[in-house]
Parts: C-alpha cells; structure tokens; sequence
C-alpha cells in the first residue's frame, strides 16, 4: 500500500502558478527515476526533446579527465537499433536539428523536429539512454574526433587555454580544477571497460532529465514518455557527487601564459559564490555595470575615453558549487598590461567605495530584466532552462520567478560583494605574452621594431 | 508491478501505446494545419496600414514601419539607399544621437531605421516610451552631417573590398546582364556614385517615400488591439499623406541563347560560376511551393542535393556546388553557383549543364522528393517560432494579395507536390539552353576551353564591356629586354642600383576589422645579392619571418618553423634578389614578352618571369616603364605605386597586397628607407 501511493504520488503533477513570467509547465518523476518536464505549447507545430545528463567534468575520477565531454561525442555513435553515424541522418530527414553540450556540471542533447516527429525525438534519446554503442571502433573514432576540436579550439585559438588556466589557478586541489575539454594523454590511457563503466554510472535514468517542450498533448507525450522510457533500468552505481571547497589563497595568484598570440592580454579572475546564492545574483549586476553595452563603465572608460584599451569583456562562469568572476583585457598600442591592469582595478575600487549612481542602477535593472524575458522565445530556451534550474536548484520554477531575486538586489550589496569577492585573496591574474618574448630574447632589437606593446 | 502500471494509466486516462518496437524508427504522426494568419488589419485616415499580431507569450512587443517604395533606380547616386538609415537613425533635432541612444538603452531596447523601414522592439511596459522615441525620429530626424561623412567614408572602404571579391564581382556582373546597367536591379554602386551622393539626396529621399499612405505599419506582441488603435492613432494620426509617384518596373527580357559573360582577374586560381536568368515567379504563383521542392533536389539546403554530389562528393570539383530560385513581385533570378579550380572549369560547366538538362528531362526519385518536403516543412516549423516570421507573412499575405490562408496552407500544398509535378516546372523553368554564364576568373587559362557553352562576351568589374585580355598586342619595338632596361632607368639607373649593398625599409599596413583596426608592420631587410628577411607582424595572429640567403630559405609562422621547397622556395628567390630586373637572364629568371595589357586603365607591358617551377607575371607601365604589378598566382597580387625617391633610387612608396588569404587588400605605406647601412648577417640565419 505504501507502495502505491507513492507511486501515485510520483505520477501525480501540479500546474505551477502564474507569477512574474507565465511559462506553465508539469513535472514528474518515473519509476526508474527519470525527471519528466514537460511544457506545452502549441503555438507553432515543433518540439524540443532534450535530455541533461547531471555529469559534467567535475564528475570525472581522477586521470579520467575529459570523459564527460568525450561522452558527448560518444553517444552519436549509435545504438543496436541506429547505425553507426545515422544519427544526425535520422534528425535531418526528418525535418529537425540537433546539438549538445557539456560543462563542468551537466551534459545536454536536444533536438528540436516537427511536432509530428515527437516519437521519433523520444526514441532517439532512449535509445542511447537504454543501450548506446560503446565500442572501441566509435571510440577510436570520436577521440580523432574530440582531437580535433581541442586543436581547433583551444590549442590553435589565441588566448584559448584562459578556462583551462583561471581553473586551475582558481580551484587547484577540487574537481573544478580542470576544464570539460580534459586532457588527451586521460582520453588516451583509458580502456574501453572505463568508458562503459562511466556510462554505466552516469548515463542511467535516475541521473537525467528529460525535457520536452512544444507542441505536444500532455497526455499523450506522457505515454510515450512511459512507452520509450520506461522499460530502462534505473543504475545501480552510486553517482559521485564531489564537494568543492574553493582553497585558500594567500594572496593574488599570477602567471604568465606565453601563446601564439602577438597582442598580450591581461584576464583577471575572482571566485565567486555558487550559481543561485543572493551574492551571486548582485555579481551579476556588477558583470553588467562593468560591460553591459556601449555605455558600461569598461567600454565607455577604458576604450572610449582613455583609449588604452582594444577590448575589455567581463565574462562570469557560474557553476554549480562555484564560479568565476572574469575579466578579460587587451591592450591598445602603447600600453602595457600592467597599466591596463591597474585601470581595471581602478574600476573595481570605484565600485567598492561609491555607490552606483541611480540611473545607471535602473539601466542595469532593465536590460538585465529585458535580457530574461527576451531570453524565452523558442522552445529550445524554454526546455533547457526548465532542465537546467531543476537540476540546479531542485525548482524549475525559476524560469518564472528567478528574475525575483535579481529585483532584490540593492545598490549598496553591488558594493557589498565588490568588498567581499573582489579581493586578492580570491584572485587570479593571467598574463598572455607572445611566445616569441619567450623564446627569442636576442632578438630584442627586431621585435621592438615591430612590436605592439 | 503490473497491476500498478495498469492503475497508473487509468488514473491519468493515458491513450493505450502499442507495443513499440525498436528495430524500426516511429511513424511520423499526421502533420497538423497550422494556424497561422491571425492577425487584425485597420487603415488610418491618412492612409497608413496597420497589421497586427497580438501574440501576449512574452511581455514584449516589436513596431515595424516598412514604407512600399517600389523599385528604385539610384543612377549617378547608386549606393544612397544603403547609407540612409545610418544617418537618419544618428539622433532627432531635439536629442543628439548620444542621448538618443542611452534612452533607447536605458529601457534595454532597440531600434532601427533603414531606407524603406523604423522599426522599435522593447519591453510592452516600455511601449509609449518606445513609441515616444520611434515617432521623433520618424519626424524630427536631425540627419547630422558628422555621420553623413562617417557613413560615405564606411562605403568606400566598402566598395574597394567587394570590387576585389570574386563573388561581388559575379553578383554585379550577374544584375548587369540580366537586367541592364540602368535597369534598377542592375546598376553598380562604385566610388564615383558614392561620392555624388548629397546630404539633400537623403533628405529628399526621406521627403518623397516617408508617407503614410504607402506604409505598412506591423505590431507584434503583447498589445490589445483597443490599446494598439489608440496608440497608433495618437502617435502617428497627425502623419500627412502625399502623392507619391512610384516608378514602374520594366520587366526584363529573357535571355534568347546562353552566352558566357567573362571578367578576367588574372590572378584568379579559381573561376566562380554563376548560371543565372531573369524569370517570373511571384509571391502567390501556384508554382511557388513546386519550384522550392526542385531547388531543394537540384542544389538547395545541405549535402545531398545533386549539384553538390555531382560536383563536390563525387568530381571534388568544389567545396560547395548550389542553385537558387528565387521569388518577387517584380523579377526573380534563377542562379547556380560553385567556386571551382582553374584547371576543371570546363567540366563543372559540363557537368552544371547536365545536371540542369537531367532535371528537366526525366523524374526525380520517390526518396528525393520526400527529402526534399521533409525539409522543407521541418524547415518552416521551426521558422515559425519567430514572432517576426508571423509578422513578414501577414505583411507578404496584404503586398502580394495572397488569399488569407496561403501559409496556413503551405504543408498540404506541399505535400499534393508530385514527381510530375517537378518535371512539369523543371521544363518551364530551368533554362540551360537560355541562361547567361557569369564567370569571374583567369581568362588566359580559362576562357579557351568554354567557348562552347556559348559566346565570350567580356566585362570589368564596373560591368563595362572590354577587350578581349586574352588577345595579345605587340607593341611594335618591345622585347623582355628593352623593357628591362626602361625600368632599371626608371628606378634610377644601372649605375646607381649597383652602388646598394643593403637596403633595409619598413612599411605599415592598418586591418580594419570588426570596428577594431590593428596596425600590421612588414620591415624588409636585403643584402646585394641574395640575402632577405621579410619580417611582418600582424596583432593576434603572430609574427611572420621569411628568410632567403643565398638559396636557402625558410619560414616561421607562430613559432613554428614551415619547411620551404619547390615553387614556395622560387618564390622567395624571386623576392630575395636585389633589383634581378638588371640581370634576369644572368641569375635564372626566363622572361618572356606577353604584350600589352590594360592594368586598372593603364596600357602596361607584361612579361611572364618564370623561376623553376614558379611564374609571376609582371606588369610595367608603358608610359614610364615602371613595374605597376605582379601576379604571384597563389602568393597573391602586388601592386606597387607612388614610387618615390630614396638616395638616388626610386622604390614605391605603397605596396599593395590582394590575396584570397586575405579578408581584405593590405595597403603598406613604407616609413622608412634605408639604403647602405650596416646590417647585421645574423639577420638573414
């Protein structure tokens, strides 16, 4: 009996209110403990299927690293049922698209098809849920593949290693130390048996969400939903979950990266407090206070006024027991990143000690809530926020409501956690230098003739 | 476990799924009709139509004003309507554009002007403000003289890229022979329309078509339409209407035989094709959807069409063989297109022709056509989603007089689309034997082996017809050594070039990209007689080192050492010599005298210089017997001017490096010259 109610009880769904936004949606859980969302919209006759798997690099053993990443790759690979590189055949002829992604939390397939072809989208995604091919041929073949894009992406592309570096410097000593990209001497050891006991332990129904948003019959979709996914057996490995305590640094952590590059660069990096707390919500502001468009304090300083910048981004990486608070800088000609620098921090202090003028706090308000809102406009959005903040915060809810606690944030806590993050103690300094300073110092007298520093 | 399963679905009154079995991929379910055309249409008494789609998903909401202009012929001002927008969006009489702007910004919206459209999109909260900002500048633009010079300027720069672009040439040629030179579809923007333009050609232009009574005024979003009535009326009720006289389209002819329409770019290494014509399919046309579906089978979306398989996968002709058909009220084109290499030009115009012949005579395949509508209706599924596809269609449904439900019908009819069908269409519409080939490429190498597929009619890239360049003129007296010879006293004479011993200058060249310029600098250091390093720097991508010394040579690129041998290691010998052109025959370059030829307007005799495996053709100016160009073939084309005056020698002042590497021409201007000082040998290791 007790059985059976909390079987019910599982089925069982509740339409969430109405509050600040209105994206309606239901969730439940299977029996296998597979998460369910589904959002209906009939609006336009398409649907997203997506899965988020809640693995991403930090779940990686050690001398494993870039497993999760290669996963992704991995699960195109086929299943009994669909033939080695059918799979983005299937989708395509069907009339839909598809892509995926990992991060150091979470890896997300989806694809988005005619909502005629919903079927079709669910059992594509049980099929490598149930049994996808993990074989030493589609090994072989994704890590040429996996390969490739860390060439394309991160070794040959200026400035490419900054993740790699800023977490390593940042989280050294917890699993946040390297990026989802890992590494291809890890990829390389690994046997064929570590690959299937990774998908084993987390490629399970009680580690996925699937949602599903479009044009769909609630009633209907969940049949299928029971149909495709029900018969998958629930894993029987404990997932690990590592807990990441961010060291103690002494003080700022600097490094000098030389690169193929020719204009230096300076990326300063603070950590930040995990995605969802009330500090990380008024860093946000601060992201956007510093380079939110052409009238935000580093474009309109350091590049229009002062002109000593080419570039500066602020670039935030919120994670789930973590983040970082990134700034990333070129110099103009005739400065050097040491001045640039100096300037940015400038910046940061005027933000510690000044409170941020009204109007440019409602400007911030604004375009932040302009950005949330315009932000839900495709189903695709819509299904991987849905998954995302259930897998985050344990709410999906939050589609609706997370723009709340944005509202809360006041000018003095900008100032607030200015104080409290932005501190050498959380800091992390990078400098990329061209490599020929590196290696050719005789030639001193041909680069200063040519040089952009 | 059973029995609770069983309870499960009745309590939710599940429908029964079958069985499903997983060897086979699930039936599509039936598509469902779309719902699509809902929106509400009112006209103001000024004339002004309104089109509105109440669409309250999000809380934002979109203005789009599109002006029915017509056809507009440019003439002597062509390029006018493309810098329109950029001035009159610079601000209102009231506000400059700074202040403008941070109020658009400060509401986290947007909006734009163009020569025919203003269009806002902001918050639904936000609408009067929005509205407040989108009518001032609707009447009160201040078209600030500062951004009309920003915006001639931007043009330029423009201009001089895309004349260099293989592609913009082919697209201009391309109007030029369908439609004629002073047809509006066919007039060329170029540096001299440019600069005719007027700050009152704009202010006329907005004088003549910003009218009510030829405006459609589109509102998409989270708006009533009570609300949408009153804002419209109290925003733009006061608008006056006008006479607006609009030109008439003069329908152009078709095409009577194919014929080639060449433009020569000797430098070329590859010919761009284009098989184009004029042909008629309006919105509405019941052949509209059947013409899409055979575009998608002859060379549309994706990998397997059957140009690209033929060409790409199959000959590797191309990285990318496509067909276009397209549709307007006025005149559509039918184009084909690839890149392809020099060498098989020939055969991809074979193998275009058959292809284009294939589907004109017999059925496409069951498999292809349902490709070709699965695509197409996933296609526009998911175009759907976008509120301003909605939008363009209410706008194309009143423009066209389409009836109300023709996209809420596009599946079916996609669907009632037959094999005979296609090949009905495919006999009316796919022209190969009345088609204009467009090809924009090296003339000498190509154009003698395509006479067959039709006449050779030659262009530049202003689309003027010119000479046939692959016709050589001797100039009575000239020989590879008179010409030399003028050259070498040009530049200052044998005597004085023999006294340099070392040369060392540098030059800067600025890459504009991305609103960002990055200052690139190239210093050259030579030592008589075969010692060179060719240092250039270019911001994020590295320095790059290429030494010759005394017939070894190598090349660091980021560091990286790149082996040189063969035609790469001619080349740079080609480079590394000081002043060859004195003695050619002495050090083992083989000149030959390839006539007179026209270089940017100019008479130039060329010679053909060829150093072991590698050839470059060089061009030297008849009047002063300067060397005006070199083409490198794959190196590139140099072009070299303002030669000036440097101890006793003339070198020029700009080099001019044009290179299908690169994005854009690089301009160096040279800083500094320095003839006789000491160079240190470890330079050249």
């Amino acid at each position: 009996m007790t059985r059976k109610i909390s079987f019910l009880l599982m089925f069982c769904f509740v339409i969430l209110g109405v509050t600040a936004q209105n994206i309606e949606f239901e969730e439940y859980k299977l029996d296998n403990g597979l998460h369910v969302i589904l959002h209906q919209d009939n609006g336009t006759p398409i649907v997203t299927v997506s899965v988020l798997y809640h693995v991403g690099s930090k779940n990686e053993p050690p001398g494993r690293t870039g497993f999760a990443h290669f996963f992704e790759h991995l699960m195109f690979e086929g299943s009994p049922n669909i033939g080695r590189g059918e799979y983005f055949k299937i989708i395509q002829a069907a009339g839909g698209q598809l892509n995926a992604n990992t991060s150091n939390d979470r890896t997300y397939y989806y694809q988005t098809l005619p909502s005629n072809q919903l079927e079709l989208g669910l059992y594509m995604e049980s099929e490598r849920m149930l049994h996808a091919v993990i074989d030493s041929t589609g090994i072989a073949t994704q890590k040429e593949v996996v390969k490739e894009e860390k060439r394309l992406r991160v070794d040959n592309q200026p400035y490419g290693s900054i993740l790699e570096k800023m977490l390593e410097n940042a989280y050294k000593g917890t699993n946040y130390e390297w990026a989802p990209i890992g590494s291809f001497e890890d990829i390389d050891a690994a046997t064929d048996q570590d690959f299937v006991d990774f998908y084993e332990t987390f490629y399970v129904p009680n580690n996925a969400t699937l949602s599903i948003a479009g044009d769909i019959d609630i009633n209907e979709t969940k049949a299928l939903v029971q149909a495709y996914f029900g018969e998958i057996e629930r894993g029987t490995k404990d997932i690990p979950r590592p807990e990441i305590t961010a060291p103690k640094l002494d003080s700022t952590v600097t490094e000098t990266v030389f690169d193929n590059i020719q204009v230096p660069a300076v990326i300063q990096g603070y950590r930040m407090p995990a995605q969802g707390t009330e500090d990380y919500y008024a860093l946000q502001f601060l992201t956007q206070l510093l380079s939110g468009g052409q009238s935000a304090r580093f474009q309109k300083t350091l590049v229009d006024d002062k002109a000593m910048a080419l570039a500066v981004q602020a670039l935030p990486l919120g994670l789930e027991d973590g983040g970082l608070f990134i700034n990333f800088a070129l110099p103009n000609q005739g400065y050097s990143t040491e001045d640039l620098a100096e300037e940015i921090d400038k910046l940061i202090d005027e933000v510690k000690n000044e409170l941020v003028p009204e109007r440019e706090f409602q400007k911030l308000k604004n375009q932040i809530e302009s950005n949330f809102i315009a932000g839900y406009g495709s189903v695709e959005s819509i299904a991987e926020s849905l998954a995302d903040y259930h897998v985050y915060f344990g709410n999906a809810n939050l589609i609706n409501t997370e723009i709340e606690r944005y509202r809360k944030v006041t000018r003095e806590d900008l100032m607030k956690v200015a104080k409290k993050y932005l501190v050498p103690e959380n800091k992390v300094v990078l400098t990329y230098r061209p490599k020929s300073e590196q290696e050719q110092p005789a030639d001193a007298k041909l680069k200063k003739e040519g040089g952009n520093r | 476990m059973k029995k609770l399963f069983i309870i499960a679905l009745s309590c939710l009154s599940l429908a029964a799924v079958a069985q499903i079995d997983r060897t086979k991929l699930p039936e599509p379910a039936p598509a469902r009709e779309i719902e699509i055309g809902d929106y509400e249409k009112f006209t103001l008494k000024n004339g002004l139509k309104v089109i509105l789609v109440e669409d309250h998903k999000l809380p934002t909401l979109g203005w789009t004003l599109s002006f029915n202009t017509g056809p507009i012929t440019e003439g002597d001002k062509a390029g006018y309507s493309s810098i329109f927008g950029q001035v009159m969006g610079a601000g209102t009489t009231s506000k400059p554009k700074d202040v403008f702007n941070e109020e658009i910004d400060f509401m986290g919206a947007s909006l734009n002007v163009g020569s025919s459209s203003v269009s806002a999109f902001s918050l639904s909260k936000y609408k009067e403000d929005m509205l407040k900002l989108m009518s001032d500048v609707l009447f009160n633009p201040a078209f600030p003289e500062d951004e009309f010079e920003r915006a001639i300027e931007q043009s330029l720069t423009g201009i001089k890229q895309s004349l260099d672009n293989p592609d913009a040439i082919a697209a201009n040629i391309r109007g030029v022979v369908n439609y004629g030179k002073d047809h509006s579809y066919g007039e060329l923007v170029t540096e001299e329309t440019i600069n005719n333009i007027t700050m009152e050609d704009l202010k006329q232009h907005y004088a003549k078509f910003f009218k009510p009574n030829i405006a459609y005024l589109v509102i998409v979003g989270d708006i009533n339409k009570s609300d949408a009535q009153k804002l419209v009326k109290q925003y733009f009720g006061d608008w006056k209407s006008g006479d607006v006289q609009k030109e008439n389209f003069e329908m152009p002819n078709e095409v009577e035989k194919t014929n080639i329409s060449f433009v020569d770019r000797p430098s070329s290494v590859q010919s761009v094709i284009n098989i184009t014509y004029p042909l008629d399919n309006k919105p509405g046309n019941p052949d509209v959807v059947k013409l899409s579906l055979l575009n998608q089978i002859l060379g549309g979306n994706g990998l397997s069409t059957r140009l690209n398989m033929n060409l790409r996968e199959d000959k590797g002709y191309t990285y990318g063989a496509y067909s276009n058909i397209g549709s307007s009220r006025y005149s559509a084109t039918f184009n084909a297109s690839a890149s392809v290499r020099n060498e098989v030009t020939d055969s991809a115009l074979v193998q275009f022709m058959y292809e284009l012949n294939k589907i004109t005579s017999e059925l496409v395949t069951d498999e292809e056509l349902e490709l070709a509508k699965n695509s197409a209706k996933g296609s526009f599924a998911r175009s759907l989603e976008g509120r301003g596809t909605v939008a363009s269609f209410a706008l194309n449904t009143e423009l066209n007089d389409l009836p109300e439900d023709y996209y809420a019908t596009y599946l079916k009819r996609v669907d009632a689309v037959t094999k005979e069908d296609l090949l009905e269409v495919a006999k009316r519409y796919i022209r190969p034997d009345k088609a204009n080939i467009v090809i924009v490429g090296k003339a000498e190498e190509v154009a003698p082996k395509i006479a067959e597929f039709g006449e050779i009619t030659y262009y530049d890239a202003y689309g003027n017809v010119v000479d046939d360049p692959t016709k050589t003129v001797i100039a009575g007296d000239a020989s590879v050594e008179s010409i030399l010879a003028d050259y070498v006293k040009a530049i200052g004479g044998k005597e004085a070039l023999d006294k340099v011993e070392t040369l060392e200058y540098s030059a800067k060249a600025t890459l504009n990209m991305g609103g960002q310029s990055l200052e690139l600098t190239r210093t050259v250091y030579q030592k008589a007689p075969d010692k060179f390093l060719d240092l250039t720097i270019i911001p994020m991508m590295g320095e790059q080192r290429q030494v010759y010394n005394a017939g070894e040579a190598k090349m660091i690129v980021g560091g990286q050492n790149v082996p040189v041998q063969g035609p790469q290691l001619d080349a740079m010998k080609y480079f590394a010599i000081m002043f060859a052109e004195r003695f050619y025959n002495e050090v083992g370059f083989e000149g030959e005298y390839k006539g007179i030829k026209k270089v940017d307007g100019k008479d130039a005799h060329r010679i053909d210089v060829t150093i072991g495996s590698f050839t470059a053709m060089e061009y030297y100016d008849v009047q002063t017997g300067l060397k005006i160009q070199s083409d490198l073939g794959d190196n590139g084309t140099y072009v070299y001017s303002d030669y000036t005056d440097y101890n006793g020698i003339k070198l020029p002042k700009k080099l001019t490096v044009k290179s299908p590497a690169l994005p854009v021409p690089l301009q160096f201007v040279v800083q500094e010259v320095k003839v006789n000082q000491e160079i240190d040998k470890s330079v050249f290791n």
